[in-house]
């Protein structure tokens, strides 16, 4: 088994020299250098006690966290949290099931306008949302969800299709149609074929667009901030906006809490990497 | 005659699993996309702002495209707007495109280490482009950031805020994120090890080796995952809103399209409705586009050649 790995990790280095060798090393150090330093400085200047003192890219000269102990104490920061999490939560479950009904017809069925109605669903892919800004926001005005959760779900429920649908179809079309064939013969409906055979079959499709649509979500700023003005209600993205003001002058209090928005989906990812890695590469995004 | 009703029922109840399968999703389409891009499409020919919210009114045909005279003529950000969001959109495909590329490639070669560097590169892109924004607002703060020692290393007098230097500052703002390609990295790295060994091989034996490898068998191979992140790349630059928010909040010379959408519909008390649903509407216009451009770029030259 060992051989056979080194095997292969020859054969992806074939050809390439020792200038190769090096040129590969040079680039990994880079992408990881760039893509800490940002978050790295944050943690580090977090500690600093003023980090107007002690400028730039040094260390701090003593470890300081009172600013951690405030985010917690006058922030209510979990409060953001928990409605990130509820807002991103019944948006997926609900975009996701309606998706994967969608999907599973446009899937494995012919019927009428289905080029029709598979077009319009992928053109979401390219519309600009940001366009349509006054329209969303008369309607959500119009609907009295304004300032409220409900509006944001709304939207989030109704944005961002594509991506969701495109994954789930291409997995339902991986389906042998002998399954349900079998299900047609033993006397399911169409509705029990989809719940009891299709659904569970298709669950890992499923969570894929799930994890995916989920961190969108999560990471949403342009509507949350629009929609939401409560300051209670705000979602992690949109509380953010008033970091710059809230902190003025306490520098500290603020890269404790940038930090502290940080941490949950970080670690999340330090976890579920190996899944949100074969999400995004198992050829979910392909046309 | 049993036979036939059961099909004609069976062919009945068909039709309605179809239809109340596919209900919901098209409610949805119709109130986020079908509904709002006709009515920015309509009121863009439209007197609507906030003298009048409740009675939109239509221009006669004689002053039909005046929304469209007054951004292109009068609206004093509309080009700069305009101008920032296209340089977005083709430092996606000229910057980000071929970083996402070569790193997918890099990592491709399996180097000592290289699971590692491909998690640690998605990294910044699990975290949301407002708290990138809002760190990079730290970074490059004058008193206490990062970028201003540096420049200080060279420019010893340099006192500004780099994200009000016109010119510098876009550079600053594209910087806050066009290298964070990570999940634009995983498609193509998952496209090229999804080539099937046996075309490796072959073409090892050709004596094709290491980089000559990738430029002649791997590329040509992903050229459908290239047109996909180039698209994704091209429309978020083309849209682009977080950051220009965070860090410049529009001033000296950083408004994008978005921004000036959002700044006429919603944030001005004498907001433009009108006025903002025809930059809206020459937004979508704009990204369609885009997106017949690149599948132009990456149409299939073979038959050409022949």
């Amino acid at each position: 088994m060992k051989k056979k790995n080194e095997n292969i990790e020859s054969e992806a280095m074939a050809g390439v020299g020792t200038v190769g060798k090096i040129v590969c090393g040079i680039v990994m150090v880079f992408l990881c250098f760039i893509s800490l330093f940002p978050v790295i400085w944050v943690a580090i200047s977090s500690l600093k006690k003023d980090p107007l003192a002690e400028p730039g890219f040094t260390l701090p000269k003593e470890i300081y966290l009172e600013g951690y102990i405030g985010v917690f104490r006058d922030m209510n920061i979990l409060q953001y949290f928990y409605n990130s999490f509820k807002v991103a939560g019944l948006s997926v479950i609900l975009s996701i099931i309606m998706i994967s009904m969608a999907a599973y017809v446009v899937a494995r069925m012919e019927f009428k306008f289905k080029g029709i109605i598979t077009g319009m669903l992928m053109a979401t892919l390219f519309i600009p949302p940001t366009a349509m800004t006054f329209p969303v926001y008369n309607l959500i005005n119009g609907l009295k969800i304004n300032d409220s959760h409900a509006g944001l779900i709304l939207i989030y429920t109704c944005s961002g299709i594509a991506v969701s649908f495109m994954v789930i179809r291409n997995y339902f079309a991986t389906i042998p149609t002998e399954l349900e064939e079998a299900a047609k013969i033993d006397g399911c409906t169409y509705t029990q074929t989809f719940m009891k055979i299709m659904l569970p079959i298709a669950r890992p499709g499923i969570l894929t667009a799930a994890m995916l649509a989920f961190m969108n979500y999560w990471n949403e700023y342009y509507w949350a901030s629009m929609v939401l003005i409560t300051k209670e209600l705000k979602t992690v993205p949109a509380i953010l906006a008033q970091f710059q003001t809230a902190f003025s002058t306490n520098y500290n209090g603020m890269f404790s809490a940038i930090v502290v928005i940080l941490l949950p989906p970080m670690i999340l990812f330090t976890c579920f990497s190996k899944y949100f890695i074969e999400a995004l590469s198992g050829g979910a995004v392909k046309g | 005659m049993n036979a036939k009703t059961r099909k004609r029922q069976l062919g009945i109840r068909r039709s309605i699993f179809i239809v109340v399968f596919l209900l919901p999703i098209l409610i949805c389409f119709s109130v986020f996309y079908l509904y709002p891009i006709l009515m920015v499409v309509i009121s863009s020919f439209a007197k609507w702002d906030y003298t009048n919210l409740n009675n939109m009114q239509m221009y006669p045909l004689n002053q039909l495209f005046d929304n469209y005279i007054y951004i292109f003529t009068k609206y004093p950000y509309f080009k700069e707007a305009l101008k920032n969001s296209c340089i977005w959109s083709l430092c996606g495909l000229l910057i980000q495109v071929p970083i996402a590329t070569g790193a997918a490639l890099v990592i491709s070669k399996k180097c000592r280490g290289w699971k590692l560097t491909r998690n640690i590169y998605v990294l910044p892109n699990i975290i949301s482009s407002a708290a990138m924004g809002l760190i990079f607002l730290q970074i490059y703060n004058p008193k206490y950031g990062v970028v201003n020692q540096l420049i200080k290393l060279f420019n010893p007098s340099f006192q500004d805020n780099i994200l009000v230097v016109p010119g510098w500052n876009m550079v600053a703002l594209t910087c806050a994120y066009i290298f964070f390609a990570g999940t634009n990295m995983i498609m193509v790295l998952g496209q090229i090890s999804a080539i099937p060994a046996e075309i490796r091989e072959a073409a090892l034996l050709d004596g094709a080796k290491g980089w000559t490898l990738d430029r002649c068998i791997t590329l040509p191979l992903i050229k459908s995952t290239l047109k996909t992140i180039s698209v994704l790349s091209v429309s978020a630059g083309f849209i682009l809103y977080n950051e220009v928010f965070f860090l410049t909040n529009g001033a000296a010379g950083t408004k994008s399209i978005s921004f000036i959408i959002r700044e006429l519909a919603v944030v001005s008390p004498r907001a433009q409705y009108a006025r903002a649903n025809a930059v809206g509407t020459i937004q979508i216009l704009g990204g369609l586009l885009l997106v017949l451009l690149i599948n132009l770029i990456f149409r299939d030259r073979k038959e050409e050649r022949r």
